[in-house]
């Protein structure tokens, strides 16, 4: 009898989590390089009753899982800033910044130079290079990034920007400030860098409003379909229930 | 339900961006101003479903896990420290910074404060001052019979005292610059201060490596552009409208499960 009951249970929490990461993918509409999420589910099989002595077999219920919440790649849009240490990514690859934790990847390329001189993102990570964290003298004008991350200072090469990509880039963890953290990073080929602009987020508003409908939408007629299952029990223990006096 | 709060977040970073691009456009024609940017960041996640996770015995793991966010902050406003216009003025105690380099201006306190709005005027006692009265530094006065005032693009102040005919040094105009001009404090009266994360001001004359050099007659505009802030400011408002949405969509859905219980 209450298996119905707890079937929608099943699906309105995974609703509740859809609307979670909607939510998270929302708050984050205008935060440079954020990438977005989609909930995926599955069904989760009830096994049946082995000893299967029912007079009509033990059939299966099938509830509700959120399976994984799968990061979206897709590149952001790139708007021009101006700022010479301002520079998106264009294809797969990541910045590595130094966090305490260990290396951290992040597509967000807002860099300022701090007061030792070191390249740092905007809570002051230092952004690695390939021959470690970059740094700039007092004196150093004109910085020029290059498609590939060559840093040059007045024309004269100074550092390049480490740039990685993962095989299995689903794999990738986030750890919020912006970053991931994975493992085995390979050397990017690909990506280029462009100087003087940022990758915006690559939320789409529209695609997370129709979502956020479908799991208001849905969420509402599981409630209805809770609520009948209630009725139908309270009715059948007013009816079924009345022992004679 | 984690939404509300997640969008309650997203409201809250947009209301401070349209805060910064408000300030940004009321300061679109103050002298020498640098425009601001607000700066995101997503906040924690919380693994419900931890990638890598081992599924099985068989070593099979959890290729993708379920991660939900818990809404964004703001990390900074860092300012955007590109050259502003520079405008023709025809005073002669106008300066504008073409590149590196803010003028240096003794406050009231006793610290330097660093602007990049030349405005000057002259006290009563013939000082090079700021709009406010704060003298610029190194001290430069100006006798009252000084006519023909030049300032080179170097800074070195001259001038045609009385009556004669070759201009007398009145002094050097020095400018300083930092190592991360974006971790000045802003002081407002267009005024920077030193900071920890700016480093120490490294003070030098204009026109040498690394340092701009001056403009007489000229004052630099701000570096707003109003099409920016405005398509910035439709960009911000639109995301908290959207955020807005979502809390009335928990909203709506907390309502329905109240409602199973009639």
């Amino acid at each position: 009898m209450e298996n119905a009951q707890i079937i929608g249970l099943s699906r309105q929490v995974a609703l509740q989590r859809e609307l979670d990461v909607i939510a998270n993918n929302m708050a984050n509409l205008n935060t440079t390089g954020f990438r977005g999420e989609t909930v995926k589910f599955e069904e989760f099989l009830m096994p049946v009753a082995e000893m299967d002595s029912f007079q009509r077999s033990d059939r299966k219920l099938s509830y509700v899982l959120d399976r994984g919440t799968f990061h979206n790649f897709d590149q952001g849009s790139v708007i021009p800033t101006g700022n010479p240490l301002d520079v998106a990514l264009q294809g797969d690859g990541f910045f590595v910044v130094q966090a305490p934790e260990g290396e951290r990847y992040t597509r967000a390329g807002s860099f300022v130079i701090d007061n030792t001189g070191t390249l740092v993102t905007l809570d002051g990570k230092p952004v690695m290079g390939e021959g470690g964290p970059i740094t700039f003298g007092p004196d150093d004008v004109d910085i020029a990034i290059a498609g590939d991350g060559a840093i040059s200072v007045g024309g004269e090469l100074r550092a390049k920007l480490r740039l990685v990509e993962f095989d299995e880039p689903q794999k990738l963890e986030k750890v919020g400030e912006n970053m991931f953290s994975g493992e085995n990073p390979t050397v990017a080929s690909t990506t280029r860098v462009m100087q003087g602009s940022l990758e915006k987020s690559n939320v789409v508003p529209v695609a997370e409003l129709s979502r956020m409908i479908e799991v208001t939408r849905t969420y509402e007629t599981v409630s209805n379909l809770l609520a009948k299952g209630a009725d139908l029990r309270s009715k059948a223990i007013e009816r079924l229930g009345t022992a004679p006096a | 339900m984690k939404a509300l709060h997640t969008a309650a977040t997203g409201m809250m970073a947009q209301e401070q961006n349209v805060e910064v691009i408000a300030n940004n456009i009321a300061n679109m024609r103050t002298t020498g101003f640098k425009r601001q940017r607000a700066e995101f960041q997503d906040l924690l996640y919380a693994n419900l479903r931890r990638i890598g996770a081992a599924t099985s015995d068989a070593g099979t793991i959890v290729p993708v896990g379920v991660q939900v966010g818990s809404g964004v902050r703001t990390v900074a406003t860092p300012r955007v420290m590109t050259q502003g216009g520079v405008t023709s003025t025809e005073r002669e105690l106008d300066l504008a910074v073409r590149g590196e380099g803010y003028f240096r201006v003794q406050l009231p306190d006793g610290r330097i404060g660093y602007t990049r709005d030349g405005s000057f005027e002259r006290d009563a006692e013939g000082n090079l001052v700021t709009a406010d009265g704060y003298a610029v530094q190194p001290g430069i006065s100006i006798p009252g019979d000084a006519t023909g005032v030049t300032i080179s693009a170097q800074g070195q102040v001259q001038a045609y005292v009385g009556t004669d005919s070759t201009p007398t040094d009145l002094g050097q105009i020095d400018i300083a610059r930092f190592t991360n001009k974006s971790g000045l404090e802003s002081i407002g009266d267009n005024l920077f201060v030193e900071t920890a994360s700016s480093g120490p001001e490294q003070v030098g004359i204009a026109g040498d490596t690394g340092y701009g050099t001056l403009l007489q007659g000229y004052l630099e505009d701000s570096n707003v552009e109003a099409v920016t802030e405005i398509s910035d400011m439709i960009a911000a408002q639109r995301a908290y409208e959207m955020n807005a949405r979502v809390i009335s969509g928990a909203d709506e859905m907390l309502s329905s499960t109240a409602n199973i219980l009639r």
